[in-house]
């Protein structure tokens, strides 16, 4: 009942008293995990296996992920009966697949460093954010996705760049219709693309034991469909670790 | 519990609309364009006008700059590319500051271009972002301010900081001066004003005492017809007490009028400063030096390099590390090394250098921002070469034609006139774009039916023919017979092709000029169409203390020419003085209808005339005052020749978006698009409510917009970010109230062409060089959502007509206009498992020609639509060939997933012989037996061994299956002899297989059975094939 509550006040103060929305981060923050399945029920989730596919112009490629609250995480697709481990990270090493051998080869120690450093992003890296040491802040309501939508800025631990340190900063829109996030942009740290923003739209949120996931995601317009979510799956901690003798 | 959130969901917010269900949907506003999104073009080869850069204090690889009229750009790594990062805001930039203290995340910029030449774009106010340029907000107190040319903060107190107003350069403004802020920019005093027609054209700090401040004022003003710089209110001043007071440091400067005032301070020696100046006495122009903090002067240099156009090159970099090494923008450059006495000018560039830099750490590395981008030098200003990725290009006009895919052409500010592709393998390349004009470019037309381009040059002192197919160039602009009066060509001429006759062209000075034979011959079909006010015509005086002729200020003069799309007698006519005129007999009579423009000042530029295809007597004409100070959008439609104009401006429009351009649409009479000063509006009722469109596109000045009849693509020439193209808008047409109170409304569409262009794309050079976005080739699926779809299960499918599942597709899910793309694909079909990849395998068959359904599944809810798909007309094919591609296609397919299920079904026996093998129990020999004859043939099926590059293994069965398949299905041709013969001698391995394998099972397999019986263990559970192939 708790979820009807808040919507029920949320929307008597949106009808009511439409110069009455200032809106802190903790309120919006709050409500999305309230509207979505309540903090208790988020602060439960230990891990989730995720399967889907995404499709590229008529290819069907079947991905897998898996991801922690401490921050193991692995994302493998299947090619004609082969897997390849996109990443996967054990919360020492990060390694993938070299898509010419077959064979796996870890990330560089920088990229590995960044990723140690922001593993607590999920189920989302707003839950007890102030204790992972992010920060968040509410910048304003905008439209996006043609929504209006509350736009807040997180700020997660500064990464390296080449050798340089860098603020870590994305900014996520909350849909003000119903607090949860609908898309975030991250500035890409380095490559070609480096400087530009990368964009993710979450939608098709359904319900997983009482928690809402977004089952449609698009990443720098790559549409990634999910399946099935299963939270606190089993997992093997030896599926994350390098394999040494791979080669 | 929470199963029931959805639907509780939806009867709450159900609840607050029951009392409105029957009110309007408004027809404006950023969610009705959902995800249309415009795209870039360029080009950027010859980029477009710098005013500033900025290098980051501490981090060598962090460069900004901010641009004439494209906003302003990061670099990230040193200046080898740019981003831009100021898109939401005005696009006209005087300054970039970052803050000394707080360099990564806080940045100033002062907005409104400030080297002031005829054709600047107008500022907004100062803006800050506090998250290294993330975001920017605005900071009140400078709304008025047009031109800010300095953000100078303490690097002690970054709470104490200053920031120069140059203003408004048409009119008068008491909003110049320089300001001061205590508290980080909360407040603002104005600290030094001299009065209204005299701006801060410079505040610079001593960086070794920020207490010590130098401002140069300068007294200028630019009408429509002329400029004046310099006055008895221009100076130099000096504070040493943080700006409370000010005094002049003119000692040793000539008495009199001052021009504009170029200050720079050595940062290595505070006493040491460099001024360039502009006085009425020309032997003592150019550059002085003092070596005592302004206490006295002393004259050095006057050559060309430092006094050429003050207006626009006042700016003096001195080395950090070197106070005799100095940099001067100019028409070249200039670079002293010995404290100023002699100058050389810096290395070929884009000529016009209005502000350089010093790399930190490293004075050989010099940066250039000019007319034409930003320059790097390796070699201390000898040699520079350009950044290759700042689509800056300042547009003054652009047309299309009607080529697949149709050309843009246009011309450019400083950079000639051009045209290129508006869309090409791998993108919009530099290398796809042909040059057609020298010097500044204005209008370029292409010839309704000949491989004839027309461009112009400023003034109309050339206008050219170009016979593109034979390379060869004539000159055609009209010139004086006897009898005639001088010709006064705007700077900007306008030229017409008619849509009637297809070698006749219009071109205007003070008279309508038209040619029957693509300007060979010439004739006059007016009076004066202009006020001819005389006092508006002497130019040879413009500049003030330095003479400034450049013709760019020619008045009195016609600006726009439309002839009747409908009626080739029918012709308007506008001037730049404010002049409608209309004749309907082809030049016979003329009407002057300016008198009927009701809340129109007089004599305001008329810059655009469109004249409709929905009336002949209906025209749109739009005005702008912005040179004479006046910035209010104007734009009128007449339905009756000009007797009678109504407004199509509301409030809608920003109160300073002058406005340079409309199109309306050829199918929608209430469809329009209004190019102003701050990009781009849509109307969908025929002006009664404007949407700023900001879907990838900049608050841009958009000087003009043209729509491709084909396509029906709107093609706008922007004045900073090149050319933008809003893709297919015929979506707009169908928006009612009808369709807006829709929960999910399909629009329709043409039958979509299979492309079947397969050329090369190299993409040499585009690690560094900007690539402008492709039209897409496939089906576009256009909806509209009522709502943006966030809770819930929303797909989409292409279906055949009788209902079976082709492909799936990504939907949009914004609310408004969604458009997702189709390229015709089926699914790839299923592989054999192997150790490597099979590439052939990742090919998915088109779809023949036909009508197909797009099935959208939105909860509950299905919504269809029908579309068609047609095979290309230019085709090197015949229907009958390609029906046999097609069919051979198919059986290729189902013979690669044919090879997959053997496969599998050879894995799934292989295991459980491994079963067998593994217990080593009865049976263990007749499993060995059978193990190692499917292993047999399985190493000759696929590849067992290898990597996917060069310790790839030989290719096997599959391997060689799959590249035919690929070859066949991605062939738009007939199936050519090598092909049928590679066909049948896979066919043939195939079956050969198919017998081995079914030998195997019958033998080997049998008595595996028989033992697996004995043993009581269970055969192998296969899958159907069905079940095997099934797609997700």
């Amino acid at each position: 009942m708790k979820t009807l509550k808040t919507l029920v006040i949320a929307l008597v103060v949106l009808a009511i008293a439409p110069a009455m929305t200032a809106q802190t981060v903790d309120e919006i923050i709050n409500n999305y995990f309230e509207n979505t399945g309540g903090i208790d029920a988020w602060n439960k989730v230990e891990g989730a296996k995720m399967v889907g596919s995404a499709n590229q112009g008529g290819m069907e490629i079947p991905v897998t992920m898996y991801q922690t609250t401490d921050g193991k995480q692995m994302i493998q697709i299947n090619f004609q009966g082969q897997q390849m481990t996109m990443l996967s990270f054990d919360g020492e090493n990060m390694w993938s697949t070299n898509m010419m051998t077959m064979a796996a080869e870890k990330s560089d120690t920088e990229t590995t460093e960044n990723m140690k450093k922001n593993m607590g992003s999920f189920p989302s890296p707003f839950l007890n954010y102030k204790e992972k040491g992010f920060q968040a802040e509410y910048l304003g309501k905008e439209t996006k996705e043609g929504a209006e939508v509350f736009k807040v800025k997180l700020t997660m631990q500064p990464i390296m760049v080449d050798g340089k340190e860098q603020p870590n900063v994305s900014f996520f829109y909350f849909d003000t219709e119903n607090y949860v996030p609908i898309m975030s942009e991250t500035e890409i740290p380095s490559g070609p693309m480096k400087g530009q923003m990368a964009i993710s739209t979450f939608s098709d949120y359904q319900e997983v034991d009482g928690l809402y996931f977004p089952f449609s995601l698009s990443m720098a317009g790559q549409a990634i469909d999910m399946k099935e979510i299963k939270l606190n799956p089993e997992v093997d901690n030896a599926m994350f670790a390098f394999p040494e003798d791979k080669k | 519990m929470k199963k029931v959130l959805i639907p509780i969901l939806s009867v709450l917010f159900a609840i607050p609309f029951v009392g409105t269900a029957q009110e309007e949907i408004s027809l404006k506003g950023k969610e009705l364009f959902g995800d249309m999104r415009a795209r870039h073009i360029g080009p950027a080869l010859m980029s477009g006008r710098i005013n500033d850069l900025e290098m980051h204090p501490t981090n060598p690889r962090i460069i900004y700059t901010g641009t004439a009229g494209g906003g302003v750009w990061k670099s990230n790594d040193g200046g080898a590319t740019f981003a831009p990062i100021f898109d939401e805001h005005v696009q006209s930039i005087g300054v970039v500051t970052l803050d000394p203290k707080d360099p990564d995340n806080t940045i100033w910029v002062g907005t409104g271009e400030t080297w002031t030449r005829n054709s600047v774009s107008v500022g907004d106010g100062l803006f800050k972002s506090t998250d290294g340029g993330s975001n920017f907000k605005e900071v009140p107190g400078f709304e008025n301010s047009e031109r800010i040319t300095s953000v100078v903060i303490n690097p002690n107190n970054t709470n104490e900081m200053y920031v120069g107003v140059l203003g408004a350069l048409w009119s008068d403004s008491t909003d110049r001066g320089v300001y001061k802020s205590s508290d980080g920019g909360k407040s603002w005093d104005k600290i030094l004003y001299v009065g209204p027609s005299t701006g801060a054209s410079d505040v610079i700090m001593d960086p070794n005492n920020p207490s010590v401040l130098y401002t140069s004022m300068w007294q200028f003003r630019r009408s429509g017809w002329g400029f004046n710089s310099g006055g008895l209110n221009s100076a130099l001043y000096k504070s040493t007490d943080s700006g409370a007071t000010w005094n002049k440091i003119h000692s040793g400067f000539p008495s009199g009028k001052l021009g504009r005032i170029a200050i720079a301070v050595a940062p290595s020696d505070s006493n040491i400063l460099y001024s360039v100046l502009e006085t009425e006495d020309k032997s003592k122009n150019g550059l002085w030096k003092s070596k005592d903090a302004g206490k006295s002067w002393e004259h050095l240099n006057n050559d060309f390099g430092l006094v050429v156009r003050p207006f626009y090159f006042s700016r003096i970099v001195i080395d950090p590390n070197n106070p005799d090494i100095v940099l001067k923008g100019g028409l070249s450059g200039s670079i002293s090394r010995d404290g100023g006495k002699t100058f050389k000018s810096l290395g070929n560039m884009h000529s016009d250098i209005h502000d350089l830099a010093f790399h930190i750490n490293d004075s050989d590395m010099i940066f250039s921002g000019t007319d034409g981008g930003i320059y790097r030098s390796w070699n201390g200003g000898t040699t520079f070469e350009i950044v290759e990725n700042l689509p800056l290009s300042q547009f003054y006009h652009i047309s299309v034609d009607d080529a697949k895919p149709y050309n843009v052409y246009g011309g450019l500010q400083d950079n000639g006139s051009w045209y290129g592709p508006s869309t090409s393998p791998g993108g919009v390349n530099a290398r796809d774009w042909n040059s057609v004009g020298y010097g500044d470019g204005f209008r370029v037309l292409k010839h309704p039916t000949k491989n004839i381009v027309y461009s112009e040059m400023q003034g109309a002192e050339n206008v050219w023919r170009y016979d593109i197919d034979r390379n060869r160039t004539k000159t055609i602009q009209p010139l004086p017979k006897k009898g005639d009066a001088e010709l006064r060509f705007n700077w900007n001429a306008p030229m017409a092709v008619s849509a009637h006759q297809p070698d006749r062209f219009y071109m205007g000075s003070q008279f309508l000029h038209v040619s029957e034979d693509m300007g060979d011959t010439w004739k006059i079909i007016s009076p004066d169409l202009t006020t001819n006010d005389k006092s508006k015509q002497d130019q040879s005086k413009s500049g003030g203390l330095s003479v400034d002729n450049s013709g760019a200020e020619n008045h009195t003069t016609i600006f726009t020419i439309a002839e009747s799309p409908l009626d080739g007698n029918i012709l308007w006519v506008g001037t730049d003085d404010g002049n409608v005129q209309v004749t309907q007999d082809g030049g016979k009579s003329w009407n002057n209808v300016t008198k009927n423009l009701t809340g129109i000042p007089a004599n305001t530029w008329v810059y655009h005339i469109e004249a409709s295809v929905h009336g002949k007597g209906t025209a749109y004409a739009v005005f702008e005052g912005h040179s004479s100070g006046d910035m209010k959008p104007y734009a009128m439609k007449t339905t009756d020749f000009g007797k009678t104009w109504k407004s199509i401006i509301s409030p809608d429009i920003q109160d300073n978006a002058f406005v340079r351009n409309i199109q309306e649409d050829y199918v929608n009479e209430n469809l329009l698009f209004l190019g102003t000063e701050m990009g781009l509006y849509v109307s969908i009722d025929g002006g009664k409510n404007w949407s700023h469109f900001t879907n990838n596109m900049p608050p841009v000045a958009v000087h003009f917009i043209d729509m491709q009849k084909q396509t029906n693509d709107i093609v706008m020439g922007t004045h900073g970010r090149g050319v933008i193209i809003i893709d297919d808008i015929s979506p707009l047409r169908e928006l009612n109230q009808n369709i807006l109170s829709k929960d999910v409304h399909f629009f329709k569409s043409s039958p979509f062409t299979m492309t079947e262009d397969s050329g090369f794309a190299g993409s040499f050079g585009a690690e560094t060089q900007f690539v402008g976005a492709n039209k897409s080739t496939a089906a576009r699926i256009v909806y509209y959502l009522k709502k943006r779809h966030t809770f819930g299960k929303m797909i989409m499918e292409i279906q055949d007509m009788q209902g079976n599942k082709i492909t799936s597709l990504s939907p949009g899910k914004s609310k408004g206009i969604n458009v997702v793309d189709w390229n015709f694909n089926t699914v790839n079909p299923k592989m054999a498992a192997a150790k490597t990849l099979s590439f052939g395998g990742f090919t998915s068959p088109r779809v023949p020609e036909g009508k197909y359904k797009v099935v959208l599944q939105k909860g509950k809810d299905t919504y269809e639509q029908m579309i068609e798909t047609t095979y290309d007309k230019n085709s090197i094919t015949t229907v009958a060939d390609r029906k046999k591609q097609e069919a051979l296609t198919k059986e290729m397919f189902d013979m690669v997933e044919d090879l997959a299920y053997m496969v599998y079904e050879i894995g799934e026996m292989q295991s459980k012989a491994k079963e067998v093998i593994d217990a080593n129990g009865k049976g263990t020999k007749d499993a060995q037996k059978l193990w190692d004859e499917l292993e047999n043939l399985r190493t000759d099926l696929v590849i067992t061994t290898g990597d996917n590059y060069v310790a790839s293994a030989e290719p096997e069965l599959r391997e060689r299956m799959g590249e035919l398949y690929s070859n066949v299905a991605t062939s738009y041709d007939n199936v050519s002899g090598r092909l049928m013969q590679n066909y049948e001698l896979i066919k043939e391995e195939f079956t050969k297989e198919q017998t081995r394998f079914a030998t195997i099972k019958e033998k080997e397999g049998k008595k595996f059975k028989k033992a697996l019986d004995k043993a009581g263990m269970e055969a192998p559970n296969l899958k159907s094939k069905e079940e095997f192939l099934k797609k997700d």
